[in-house]
C-alpha cells in the first residue's frame, strides 16, 4: 500500500485544520490549474493580506480556497473581489476575526454577472442549495480561517459564532423588485458589477402577513430592528434589511421609493431610553457617548444613526417576510466597489 | 506547496509563523509597568485601582497609563513603540 492511497484526502484536510468542518475539494496542482482558468490576473499577484495574522492571498491562494469551497472557476472573479472589500481599512476584518460578537461580513452582489452565474437572491437565498451563494461565501471563510487565523479558541474571541460564518454571499432579487438595486442606489450603472460588504448577524425574520400600508409594516419592521442588547442601539454601525418582493411591494404601490422606505425606518426604529435600560447593553457611559443625558427616560435611543448605514435591499422568494440582520460596532464600515469579470 | 501525497497546503507556509512570548519578569520592584486602557468602559478604573496595587503591593516604581484608539483595532504602531521605550513591563488590559 502507498501512502498516498492510505489517507483519505477528505479525512487529511480536516486532521489538518484546513476546512471550515466540512469536506473539502482537495486542492491538487491539476485541479488549482483549472480554477485558476477564471482570473484574467497572474497567478502570483496580490491582492491583500487577511487578518489579523496578515497572511498573504495572492490570485493562486484565492483560487486554491475557491477551488477547496466548491466554487466553479466562473465564480473565482466574485470570489476575488470580495476579497479585495474585506480587508479595506474601514471595514476592520481584522477586528470582527478577534471580536466576542459573531457578525459575518455579508456579500450582496449586484450586476449582470451575478446572475451569469447563478447567485441566487430569491426564494431560500440565505440557505442552502444555491452552489454560487454557498460557495462564494465558503470561499471568504476558508481564507478568514486559514490565512486570517480567524479560529474560534485561538484568535477569534466569539462567543457564539454564527451559522453565517459557514457562508455568506448572496444577490438582490432584482427581477421581482419593485425598486433599483442597492447598487444603483450608491450610484452605481446597472451595468456595473458591484459587491456590497456589511458586518451582518444572522437574519431574523420579521413576519408580517397583516399589514396592508406601508406605515404599519415599517413600524414592525422598525421594532425588530431595536433589539435591547444589539449593538446598533448603541453604535453608528450597519444594518442589513431584506425584504421580501411583497413588502417591497407594498410599499412601492403607496408611492414609497427604496429613499423613502430607508428614511421611515430609520425615524421608526426607536425606543425611549426607559425601554433599553431594563436590560441589554444600556449603560451611563453609552448614553452620555451618544450625547444623551443618561437619567433622561424618554430620550430617543435610534438604531439607526445614519441612514447611509442602513442597507436595504429586496430579496427572498414569495411571502410576507423581511429578513433583518441587525450589525456590530462603528469601526466597521460596511464597504462596496466594482469587481473585473 | 505541495506535500508527498500531491496536495497544496492552503495555508501556503502560514499559520506557523509565532512570536516567542516576552520573558516574565520575576520581580517588580522598582520598574515602570506600562498598562494599555482597550476603552472599554471603565477600564481606566480598574487600570488606576490595578496601578495603584502594583506600587502599593510589588514596589513598582511607576505605571503608566496609555490608551488605545478603539477596542476593536490594534493599538498604532507609534503608540506601541512610545510604550515599548518607556516601560520594562506592559500588559494589555480590558475594561467592560
Amino acid at each position: 500500500m502507498t501512502a498516498s492511497s492510505a489517507v483519505d484526502e477528505f479525512e487529511f484536510f480536516l486532521e489538518k485544520e484546513w476546512s471550515d468542518g466540512f469536506p473539502v475539494v482537495t486542492p491538487t496542482e491539476n485541479r488549482v490549474q483549472w480554477m485558476l482558468t477564471g482570473a484574467k490576473r497572474a497567478p502570483n499577484e496580490l491582492v491583500g493580506a487577511i487578518p489579523p495574522a496578515m497572511e498573504p492571498a495572492t490570485v493562486r491562494t484565492v483560487a486554491i480556497h475557491a477551488l477547496m469551497a466548491g466554487c466553479k472557476p466562473e465564480y473565482l472573479p466574485v470570489v476575488l473581489g470580495g476579497v479585495q472589500q474585506i480587508i479595506r481599512d474601514e471595514f476592520n476584518m481584522g477586528g470582527v476575526q478577534c471580536t466576542m460578537h459573531g457578525v459575518a461580513p455579508l456579500m450582496i452582489v449586484n450586476g449582470p454577472y451575478a446572475k451569469t452565474i447563478g447567485l441566487h437572491g430569491g426564494n431560500g437565498c440565505f440557505g442552502p442549495g444555491f452552489r454560487a451563494n454557498a460557495s462564494i461565501g465558503r470561499a471568504i471563510r476558508l481564507m478568514l480561517l486559514n490565512l486570517g487565523g480567524g479560529i474560534s479558541g485561538r484568535a477569534s474571541a466569539t462567543v457564539f459564532s454564527s451559522p453565517l460564518r459557514y457562508t455568506a454571499c448572496i444577490a438582490e432579487n432584482i427581477a421581482d423588485s419593485p425598486w433599483e438595486s442597492l447598487a444603483e442606489s450608491r450610484g452605481y450603472a446597472p451595468h456595473d458589477n458591484v459587491i456590497t460588504c456589511a458586518m451582518a448577524e444572522n437574519p431574523r425574520l420579521h413576519f408580517d402577513d397583516v399589514s396592508t400600508e406601508p406605515e404599519r409594516l415599517l413600524t414592525g419592521i422598525g421594532d425588530a430592528m431595536t433589539a435591547p442588547g444589539s449593538w446598533n442601539m448603541w453604535f453608528v454601525s450597519d444594518m442589513v434589511i431584506a425584504m421580501s418582493p411583497q413588502h417591497a411591494k407594498l410599499c412601492a404601490d403607496a408611492g414609497l421609493s427604496r429613499a423613502d422606505v430607508v428614511k421611515r425606518l430609520s425615524e421608526l426604529a426607536v425606543r425611549p431610553q426607559w425601554s433599553v435600560k431594563r436590560g441589554g447593553n444600556w449603560r451611563p457611559e453609552r448614553a452620555r457617548a451618544m450625547g444623551l443625558d443618561p437619567d433622561d427616560d424618554d430620550a430617543v435611543i435610534k438604531a439607526v444613526k445614519d441612514p447611509q448605514r442602513l442597507h436595504l435591499i429586496v430579496a427572498g422568494g414569495t411571502g410576507p417576510i423581511t429578513a433583518v440582520c441587525h450589525g456590530w460596532n462603528e469601526t466597521s464600515h460596511a464597504v462596496h466597489g466594482t469587481y473585473d469579470v | 506547496m505541495t506535500n508527498e501525497l500531491g496536495f497544496i497546503d492552503p495555508t501556503a507556509g502560514g499559520n506557523r509563523a509565532t512570536v516567542a512570548m516576552a520573558p516574565r519578569p520575576m520581580d517588580l520592584a522598582g520598574k515602570v509597568v506600562g498598562l494599555l486602557d482597550n476603552t472599554k468602559e471603565q477600564a481606566d478604573v480598574i487600570l488606576e485601582t490595578i496601578g495603584q496595587a502594583l506600587r502599593n503591593r510589588y514596589g513598582v516604581a511607576k505605571v503608566i497609563i496609555r490608551r488605545k484608539e478603539a477596542f476593536s483595532r490594534p493599538a498604532t504602531e507609534a503608540l506601541l513603540n512610545e510604550m515599548a521605550k518607556e516601560v520594562q513591563v506592559a500588559a494589555a488590559a480590558l475594561g467592560g
